[in-house]
């Protein structure tokens, strides 16, 4: 009985609690990740931009990096009208989605110089000729390969083929690792491989294409990697982190993966440190090097009570000279390519600099749209079939096709975009 | 029972904890093994034992505070489904009036609908009460499936009692309301200590509504601060392992210090007759 | 109802005692889930896609229900969730069965083997998943390890490529996680049991098996019923165990019916379709619990005791 009313007066508590006053202080809330080398970058970051600015304070919420959870956050938060996070730290691919949503605020009034970004990070944060989100680091699918074991990295897929079959050994079994379990990592591997052989998920004018016969030689490609063995089957199992063990303990000859691994690799404990190097991802003839376009980007909340201050912190977190600090510090990639001229990019991230520009200029965005995530989905599962063997890749390809255009049809956004 | 050769059961009960044990020591492997080790070849033994995940978790990650807010929430929750759920178990039980059914159906029916479905108007109800991240914000929501769990789980164990001491106790002047906690809710302690075991297991598991309705580490619980562990790409094993290791320290003491509960009542002899 | 007055005024203190104990947890309940399943319903009787605004939130009627009988992917994933429900559920009950009466017996060390059996029920689902995932993994796992030692198979199975592997570490992670709630269940109704009608049947000469066939099971069914009830209840709304193991894959294969609601609610924003699949679960379950309840012939507590 006590226990009762103990909850009673607890929920009585709270609700009193709720209604404090912030006495005329500007706070921002930032979600992001609250431990490990880039959350005190952040955090660091955040100091020097309240420091000059009384009256500003900002307030973090530790939320997940694992995309899908994160995104379930962000669409409860902003379905409910939240005024809290007024930032939003968004995967590239959801840009539309939440622009269309109504949940981000436009940026076009604020000045944004798009032009010094890479263009597609750019078109990717751009929905109905609007930006809603700047481009705050950029991830990218690169070719890993191994330098005790080859001279130099294949440029067309045959050419790796064969190299795979020169550096494999007894200790060496694994030959080609990359991500193949159905989830949105087989998607960008799918992308770039289909990019090499000169083909497309959409066309520029939003056509679905992705049972081409360029499309259909690539997932063909793919699966002969597994059916002659030249990758592991685990491999349709297999997530960033699997493939990366795989390499890092020296059974693979190459990896696709994101730049995060080489930073990891690096390390003590790593049996390829220092005999590793990355590379665009190869290509046929017709086709031409692609990789697909990850990464992080900052925007503000449509339902932020504060979106003027949002922009001014989201200003200077995208900052050349932040964006410079997150490279020394996690690694990560700046979005703007005037800075790979920089010496000081060069000594900070492991990655070469002009590899690492040469890769993003080859970077390609995910189909642009609102529903990208469902057409992904539709994408991943027919993939899937056709890698494990239960569909031919031809069939799968053509029935992805149709049920992409089929949910692109239904959702109306063709006669959207006609109207304007 | 007694025909059922105690030795047969003993070496059967001996697989089967084994067969329990078995992944959880493979947990214990991963948390103290280097973690470039874990994708080499499988190993019963670690090869190489080393602490520094677990000294992340305290040092770096503060694993101590999800502890806190995991036992508060699950705790409060318990007590609150195992008092308020057996006044009502009792009731169904015990006293005659019309409608049980449809209350039983009712309850149990709430428990049916996927978290998922519900998470996002749970949400707009606990933020309208300014509840987001508070226990009370979590306590709430967890009485959708705990309380439906211990009406349940009471209604079956009060029903088994036998009914002549509590007539009694009635014959003998006593109220309705002693005879409930006089007699009956002593008989019924093994019941409902198992399921105040239960009830705090399934609290102390729950992931969606601990992710959704918290904002910080403050509040967050353990299966959450768990999650949190993962970077966009990077799965630290080690980590999550350990933290998995401590975790069921707490639940595990907890149930050991309650078992005994279950034990005694019928078997002390209490009620034999 | 009896016709003598001062029986009718107890029956009716009676009454008010029972519905004054009741509506404390009524009420808790009121609150906290009325508002969200009322909500589910209702959206899910609409069209409602929070990705075009433009088609707004127009009233479909049962047009969501209409759309799933024509979708072969949500017939697959009910498919799936009542194999996955039937398989898990069924072992978990037996294996919790022998566990609970081998624990019921007295033996030194009973409360230690009591606390140990719950521990993986006490570990995360997203943790157990990934354990099991690893325990799996085709190189690193143990689970091939010690298949090629024993010499059942000739080389690594790659459990989840194939649907029939994938399925083998789903429903043992299931049920190595989810006896112990079975065991404990079952426990404490084995605990309420008379040990005199086991001695008198012994004394009539009745066998073991006979003794458990006609005096335990029968005093059992209660406690049975409801290790059913929440258990199929929780099975069939299997989601954080499946998403970490398989992702619903290989393909679809695996794929439940949560899974999929889940991606249509929140990944894919269809609140309408996703609301109307949850509410198929939600009728699929009760139905199930329904047929228990007829099945194993209990009464609620309506008829007269």
């Amino acid at each position: 009985m006590r226990s009762l009313r103990a909850a009673t007066l607890l929920l009585f508590a709270a609700l009193l609690a709720c209604g404090e006053d912030d006495g005329g202080e500007t706070v921002i809330t930032f979600p992001g990740s609250a431990v490990g080398a880039e959350a005190e970058l952040v955090r660091r970051q955040i100091e020097r931009f309240v420091a000059d600015r009384p009256g500003v304070r900002v307030e973090f919420q530790r939320t997940p990096d694992d995309a899908t959870q994160r995104h379930q956050l962000y669409v409860q938060r902003l379905n409910a009208r939240s005024d809290d996070p007024d930032i939003l730290q968004l995967d590239v691919i959801w840009t539309p989605e939440f622009a269309a949503a109504g949940w981000l605020h436009p940026l076009d009034r604020f000045g944004p110089d798009t032009a010094d970004f890479f263009p597609a990070t750019v078109r990717a944060n751009t929905w109905d000729g609007t930006l809603y989100a700047v481009p705050w680091f950029v991830d990218v699918g690169m070719l890993y390969w191994r330098t005790d074991l080859l001279d130099a990295p294949p440029a067309t897929f045959e050419a790796l083929v064969e190299s795979v079959r020169r550096g494999s050994s007894e200790t060496v079994p694994r030959g080609f690792v990359w991500q193949g379990a159905r989830y949105e990592g087989l998607v960008t591997v799918f992308l770039e491989v289909l990019g090499g052989f000169g083909g497309a998920i959409m066309d520029e004018a939003g056509d679905v294409v992705v049972d081409s016969p360029e499309a259909v030689r690539a997932l063909e490609w793919m699966r002969s990697l597994v059916e002659r063995r030249l990758s592991p089957r685990e491999v349709l199992t297999w997530h960033e982190e699997e493939s990366r063990f795989a390499f890092q303990n020296g059974t693979a000859v190459f990896m696709r993966n994101w730049p995060y691994a080489y930073t990891l690799m690096g390390r003590e404990g790593s049996r390829v440190a220092g005999d590793f190097d990355v590379a665009p991802m190869p290509a046929a003839p017709g086709g031409e090097p692609t990789t697909a376009l990850g990464g992080s980007q900052l925007a503000i909340s449509a339902h932020s009570d504060v979106p003027d201050a949002a922009w001014e912190l989201l200003d200077y977190l995208t900052a050349p000279e932040q964006m410079l600090e997150r490279a020394e510090v996690a690694g990560q990639l700046p979005s703007r390519p005037s800075l790979y001229d920089d010496p000081r990019l060069e000594a900070a991230i492991a990655v070469p600099a002009d590899r690492a520009r040469e890769i993003l200029e080859a970077a390609r965005p995910r189909p642009v749209t609102p529903i990208y995530s469902q057409l992904s989905e539709l994408l991943q599962i027919e993939l899937h079939r056709a890698l494990v063997g239960q569909k031919s890749p031809a069939d799968a390809l053509a029935d992805a096709a149709r049920a992409m255009r089929e949910t692109i049809e239904e959702s109306g956004i063709r006669d959207l975009e006609a109207r304007r | 029972m007694r025909g059922f050769s105690r030795y047969a059961a003993g070496t059967a009960l001996a697989i089967l904890l084994v067969a329990t044990a078995f992944p959880f020591w493979w947990a214990l492997v991963a948390s103290v093994s280097p973690e470039a080790t874990l994708f080499e070849r499988p190993s019963l033994w670690p090869r190489e034992i080393v602490l520094e995940h677990y000294r992340a978790l305290f040092d770096v990650r503060d694993f101590w505070i999800p502890i806190r807010n995991s036992l508060v929430v699950a705790g409060t929750t318990t007590v609150f489904c195992v008092v308020v759920g057996a006044f009502a178990a009792y009731a169904i039980a015990r006293l005659r009036f019309r409608g049980k059914a449809l209350i039983l159906g009712f309850i149990l029916a709430v428990t049916m609908f996927p978290q998922i479905s519900i998470v996002s108007p749970l949400y707009l109800l606990l933020r309208t009460l300014g509840l987001i991240n508070s226990y009370p914000g979590l306590v709430l929501p967890y009485l959708t499936f705990a309380m439906p769990l211990t009406v349940w789980l009471l209604v079956t164990f009060f029903r088994q009692l036998p009914g002549d001491l509590e007539e009694a106790a009635l014959v003998d002047g006593a109220s309705r309301w002693q005879a409930f906690t006089k007699v009956m809710l002593p008989l019924a302690a093994p019941g409902v200590a198992t399921t105040g075991i239960l009830t705090f297991i399934y609290s102390w598991n729950e992931f969606l509504f601990a992710l959704s309705f918290t904002l910080g580490p403050e509040r967050q619980t353990v299966p959450v601060a768990i999650a949190l562990f993962r970077g966009q790409y990077q799965v630290p094993w080690g980590q999550i392992m350990a933290a998995a290791i401590v975790a069921t320290f707490p639940v595990a003491a907890l149930v050991l210090a309650f078992q005994r509960r279950i034990v005694q009542g019928l078997t002390a002899g209490a009620v034999k007759g | 109802m009896s016709a003598v007055a001062p029986r009718r005024g107890f029956e009716a203190a009676e009454r008010r005692l029972a519905w004054s104990l009741v509506a404390p947890a009524l009420g808790v309940i009121l609150l906290v889930a009325l508002f969200p399943l009322g909500w589910t319903v209702w959206e899910s009787l609409h069209v409602h896609d929070l990705r075009m605004p433009w088609r707004g939130k127009p009233f479909a009627g049962l047009d969501n229900y209409v759309a799933m009988a024509s979708d072969g992917r949500f017939w697959a994933s009910m498919g799936h969730t009542f194999f996955f429900t039937a398989a898990s559920v069924g072992l978990e009950l037996l294996l919790g069965l022998f566990l609970a009466m081998a624990m019921n017996q007295a033996f030194r060390g009973r409360g230690l083997v009591r606390a140990a059996v719950l521990v993986p029920w006490a570990i995360p689902t997203v943790v157990s998943a990934l354990l099991w995932r690893f325990l799996f993994d085709a190189e690193a796992g143990i689970a091939n390890a010690v298949l090629l030692d024993v010499g059942l198979i000739e080389e690594p199975i790659v459990w989840f490529i194939r649907a029939s592997t994938a399925w083998v570490p789903v429903i043992l992670a299931d049920v190595w996680k989810t006896t112990p709630f079975v065991a404990l269940l079952l426990l404490a109704g084995l605990q309420n049991i008379d040990e005199s009608l086991h001695e008198a049947a012994s004394v009539d000469g009745a066998n073991a098996w006979q003794r458990f066939r006609h005096i335990t099971l029968p005093l059992l069914k209660p406690a049975i019923l409801v290790v059913l009830i929440f258990r199929t209840l929780d099975a069939f709304r299997v989601f954080d165990l499946i998403y970490v193991l398989t992702g619903g894959g290989p393909g679809t294969s695996t794929e439940p019916i949560s899974l999929y609601a889940f991606n249509a609610l929140l990944q894919n924003l269809q609140f309408g379709y996703g609301s109307a699949l949850s509410v198929v679960v939600f009728a699929t379950t009760f139905a199930i619990a329904v047929l228990y309840i007829k099945g194993l012939g209990m009464d609620l507590g309506e008829g007269p005791r």
